[in-house]
C-alpha cells in the first residue's frame, strides 16, 4: 500500500489539526504541492507557520489528518517513517550545523550515516555541493568559525547532499545580518532554477515575487489566502492578508 | 530584496572612506614586565599582597624542603634511630621505603607481585594504540579495553581454578588483547587491521566479499584458539581478595568505578530523560536515592544489609561489595553530569539530525552525546577525581587501600609511631594522580574544542 506512487503530488497536507497540548495550532490544513512547484508561506508571529513545516517531516506529529509525501503516508512505522523523510531537506532558522564536526564532515553526515556510502564518494559528493553554494573553501574550518550566511549556505548543502526531492526552509534568512540575507537568498534562487520542490517559510518578499509559483498566507492556525504572487500582492482577497502586507511591504 | 527608491534628488558625490591604520599599545602594557606590572604591582596595596604572598609561599616552601629532604634520614634500621640522628627536625624516610612493596601491593604475596605488574603492562599496551594517530580500530579498541581487560585482569589478580566457561572468558579477554596489538600493528604499518590484513597476505584479496568475510572471521577464530591454548598453558595460585591491598586496590576499585560510572550514567541519564514514564521513574528514584546519601552509608548498607537479604550460604566477597557500592554510587553522580551536558545541546541539534533520517538512537550517539560529553569533560573528570579520593573510604569496611596501609607503617613495631612520613608519601601519589588527571582532562579539552572557537 504505502509505496511511492508514480506521479503522485511531493505534498499532500489533508484536513491537517494539531493541537499543543490544548492549544489548536493548524486547523484544517488542506495543501497540495506539485512536482517542482516553490511555496513561500509567509503570515503573523504565531500563526503556525513552523508547525505546518515541521508537520511535513514529522519534526512535529499531528492528531488529525492524512500527509502524504510522494503518495507515501506517514504512520507507526518508525523505519518508514524515517525513510519517508530521507526525502525531504530542512533548511533552519539557526542553521543547526553541528558545532564538533567539520563543514565537510557535516555535509558527508548523512551520506556516511544514513545512506552508507564510502568515505571517499561522500566526500566527492559533499565537495561537489560545497562548491555550489560557494565555499568549497572552507570545507575544513568548524561551523562556528564561518559567518552566519557562510554557515546557512553549509546548511543548505547539508540538506542538498542526501539528494532530497523536497527542501523545507524555515526562516532561513531571519537570523542573518542584511549584508548576508542576500548570499543565501541567491543561493535559494539558484536552487529552485534547478527545479526543486521548495516549501519556503519567509517574509522576504522579493524572493517571494521572483521565485514563488504560489504564496500562502497563514493566520491563527489557517491558510487565509493562496494566490500566485502576482495576484497575492496586487489584490489580497481578505482584509487580514492586507493588513500583514502592509506591514511587511 | 528591492528596496523602492525614495524621490530622486541628485546626491553630492560619495566620498572614499579610508579606514585609519592600527596603532601600536602603549609599551607598559606590553610582555612579561608589562605583564608584572599591570598585575602585580599596580598599585600600593596590590605591591603589598604580592610580597606578602611571595613571602609566605617561600617560607612554606623552606619549612617543607628542610624537613622532608634538607634534614631527612635515608637509612636507618628503626624510628629510635632516626629520632636519635635528627630528633622530629627532618623525615625518617627508611620506614616508608622499607613498607613501599607493601603500600603498593598490600599483603598480595611477593613471589605472586609479578602478576599485578604484568596486569598492568597489558593495560598499557592495551591503551597506547588508542593514542596511535595512524590506528583506525579505536572504538572497537577502546570497547574491547574497558569490557575485556577487567576479565582477564582478574583472573591474572585472583587465579584458581578456572571452569569451562570462566576459561573462555578469559580467553576472549586475552584474544581481544591480542587483536588490539595486532591490529596496531598492521594498521600502522599497512592501513589495514589484522584480519583483512591477513587476507590480503594470504593472497584473497581479489576473492568475493562473502570469502573474504568468512576468511576474516577465521583469522579472529585462530586468535581466540591461541589465547583458549596460552590461557590453558596458565595456571596460577589462587590469591583471596582479603590480601590484596595499598595502591593496587585503590586502582582496581577506583578503576573499575570509574570504566563503570561513565556508561552507566549516559543510560541512567538518557533513561531519565526518556519520555516513557516507567523508564524514566525508574532512572530518576535510582540517580536521587543514591545521590541523596553518604558513600560512607552505601558502604555499610551493603557491607552489612546485604547478607541479610541474600540467602544462606550465598556469600558475597566483601571486595565486590565495596565495588559494587561505589559503583552505583558514582553512577548516580554521573548520570547528573551527563544529563546536565545533555540539557546543554540544543533542540535543534536532535532536529537537523532527525530531520537527516538519524534514528534517536544515531542521532544521540553520533550528534548529542559526543557534543554533551565534550563540554562536560571537566566535570566528568572531576567526578573521576573525587571517586578516585572517595575509594579511601572503603577502608571503614575493613579493606586496606592505600590510606589504611599508610596507617599500617606506625603500627609496626620498628617503625612504631611514623605516620606522618607514609601519610606524606601517600599524598603526593594521590597528587600526582590526581593532578595528571587534571591536566590530561584541560590538555583534551583543548584539543577538542580546537578550531571550534571563534
Ligand atoms: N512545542 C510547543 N509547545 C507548545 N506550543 C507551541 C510549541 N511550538 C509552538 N507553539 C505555539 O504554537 C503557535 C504556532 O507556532 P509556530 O512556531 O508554528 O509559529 P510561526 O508561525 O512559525 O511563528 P514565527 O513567525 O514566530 O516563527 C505559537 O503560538 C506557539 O507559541
Ligand atoms: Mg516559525
Amino acid at each position: 500500500m504505502n509505496e511511492a506512487v508514480a506521479g503522485a503530488p511531493p505534498i499532500e497536507l489533508i484536513g491537517l489539526n494539531k493541537w499543543f497540548g490544548a492549544f489548536h495550532v493548524l486547523k484544517d490544513i488542506d495543501l497540495r504541492v506539485q512536482e517542482g512547484e516553490r511555496i513561500v508561506v509567509c503570515g503573523p508571529s504565531g500563526s503556525g507557520k513552523s508547525t505546518m513545516i515541521r508537520c511535513i517531516n514529522q519534526l512535529e506529529h499531528h492528531q488529525e489528518g492524512t500527509i502524504r509525501i510522494h503518495g507515501r503516508s506517514y504512520g507507526r512505522d518508525t523505519r518508514e517513517n524515517d525513510a519517508i523523510r530521507r526525502e525531504i531537506g530542512m533548511v533552519f532558522q539557526s542553521f543547526n550545523l553541528f558545532p564538533h564536526l567539520t563543514v565537510l564532515e557535516n555535509c558527508t553526515f548523512a551520506l556516511t550515516w544514513v545512506r552508507h556510502m564510502p568515505k571517499q564518494e561522500a566526500e566527492d559528493l559533499a565537495m561537489s555541493f560545497l562548491a555550489r553554494v560557494r565555499i568549497p573553501e572552507q570545507a575544513a574550518k568548524y561551523p562556528l568559525q564561518l559567518s552566519g550566511g557562510q554557515q546557512q549556505r553549509v546548511a543548505i548543502a547539508r540538506a542538498l547532499c542526501v539528494r532530497p526531492r523536497i527542501m523545507l526552509f524555515d526562516e532561513p534568512t531571519s537570523s542573518l545580518d542584511p549584508e548576508m540575507i542576500n548570499e543565501v537568498l541567491d543561493t535559494m534562487v539558484e536552487l529552485a532554477e534547478s527545479g526543486m520542490t521548495m516549501v519556503v517559510v519567509t517574509h522576504e518578499m522579493g524572493f517571494a515575487r521572483k521565485v514563488a509559483d504560489r504564496v500562502i498566507f497563514m493566520d491563527q492556525g489557517e491558510i487565509v489566502e493562496e494566490a500566485p504572487p502576482e495576484a497575492f500582492f496586487a489584490a489580497p482577497r481578505y482584509d487580514r492578508t492586507r493588513l500583514f502586507l502592509s506591514q511587511v511591504l | 530584496m528591492d528596496h523602492a527608491a525614495g524621490p530622486a534628488a541628485t546626491p553630492p558625490p560619495a566620498e572614499i572612506f579610508r579606514p585609519r591604520p592600527a596603532r601600536r599599545a602603549p609599551p607598559s602594557t606590553l610582555g612579561v614586565q608589562g605583564w608584572i606590572r599591570q598585575n602585580m604591582f599596580s598599585s600600593v596595596p596590590n605591591a603589598l599582597v604580592t610580597v606578602i604572598g611571595i613571602w609566605i609561599v617561600y617560607a612554606f616552601f623552606d619549612a617543607l624542603f628542610g624537613w622532608a629532604i634538607g634534614n631527612a634520614v635515608w637509612q636507618a634500621e628503626s624510628r629510635r634511630e632516626c629520632l636519635d640522628e635528627v630528633g622530629r627536625a627532618g623525615a625518617c624516610w627508611p620506614g616508608v621505603i622499607a613498607w613501599i612493596p607493601n603500600l603498593i601491593y598490600g599483603l598480595y604475596p611477593k613471589d605472586q607481585v609479578w602478576r599485578i605488574n604484568l596486569a598492568g603492562l597489558v593495560l598499557l599496551l592495551w591503551a597506547v594504540p588508542l593514542w596511535l594517530p595512524r590506528v583506525q580500530s579505536k572504538v572497537q579498541i577502546g570497547l574491547s579495553l574497558v569490557l575485556l581487560f577487567p576479565l582477564f585482569a582478574s583472573y591474572l589478580f585472583l587465579g584458581g581454578e578456572k571452569g569451562i566457561v570462566w576459561s573462555a572468558l578469559i580467553a576472549l579477554g586475552l584474544a581481544a588483547f591480542l587483536w588490539t596489538l595486532l591490529t596496531a600493528a598492521t594498521e600502522t604499518v599497512f592501513g589495514l587491521g589484522i584480519a583483512r590484513f591477513a587476507v590480503a597476505a594470504l593472497g584473497f584479496a581479489s576473492r568475493s566479499d562473502e570469502t573474504r568475510r568468512r576468511l576474516a572471521i577465521a583469522v579472529l577464530l585462530a586468535v581466540y584458539v591461541v589465547a583458549v591454548i596460552l590461557v590453558q598453558a596458565l595456571s596460577l595460585p589462587f590469591v583471596p581478595t582479603r590480601v590484596w591491598g595499598g595502591l593496587f586496590l585503590t586502582l582496581v576499585i577506583s578503576g573499575i568505578g570509574i570504566a563503570f560510572s561513565l556508561p552507566a550514567g549516559i543510560v541512567l541519564a538518557l533513561g531519565r530523560r526518556s519520555r516513557m514514564p516507567l523508564i524514566s521513574l525508574l532512572s530518576t528514584t535510582f540517580i536521587e536515592l543514591f545521590r541523596s546519601v553518604p558513600l560512607i552509608t552505601i558502604l555499610f548498607m551493603f557491607n552489612t544489609m546485604l547478607p541479610l537479604f541474600l540467602p544462606v550460604g550465598v556469600e558475597v566477597n566483601q571486595l565486590l561489595r565495596a565495588i559494587v557500592a561505589v559503583c552505583l554510587f558514582s553512577a548516580a553522580y554521573m548520570a547528573e553530569v551527563v544529563r546536565g551536558g545533555l540539557q546543554a545541546i540544543p533542540r535543534g541539534q536532535y532536529e537537523a539530525a532527525s530531520a537527516m533520517g538519524l534514528g534517536f538512537w544515531q542521532a544521540t550517539g553520533l550528534v548529542i552525546m559526543p557534543q554533551a560529553l565534550k563540554i562536560m569533560i571537566p566535570t566528568i573528570v572531576g567526578n573521576f577525581i573525587g571517586l578516585f579520593k572517595d575509594t579511601t573510604l572503603v577502608s571503614i569496611v575493613g579493606l586496606f587501600d592505600l590510606l589504611s596501609m599508610s596507617r599500617a607503617v606506625g603500627e609496626d613495631t620498628r617503625w612504631l609511631g611514623l605516620f606522618l612520613e607514609p601519610f606524606f608519601f601517600v599524598t603526593m601519589i594521590y597528587f600526582v594522580v590526581c593532578f595528571g588527571m587534571s591536566q590530561y582532562s584541560l590538555n583534551l579539552e583543548q584539543r577538542l574544542s580546537a578550531g571550534e572557537r571563534r
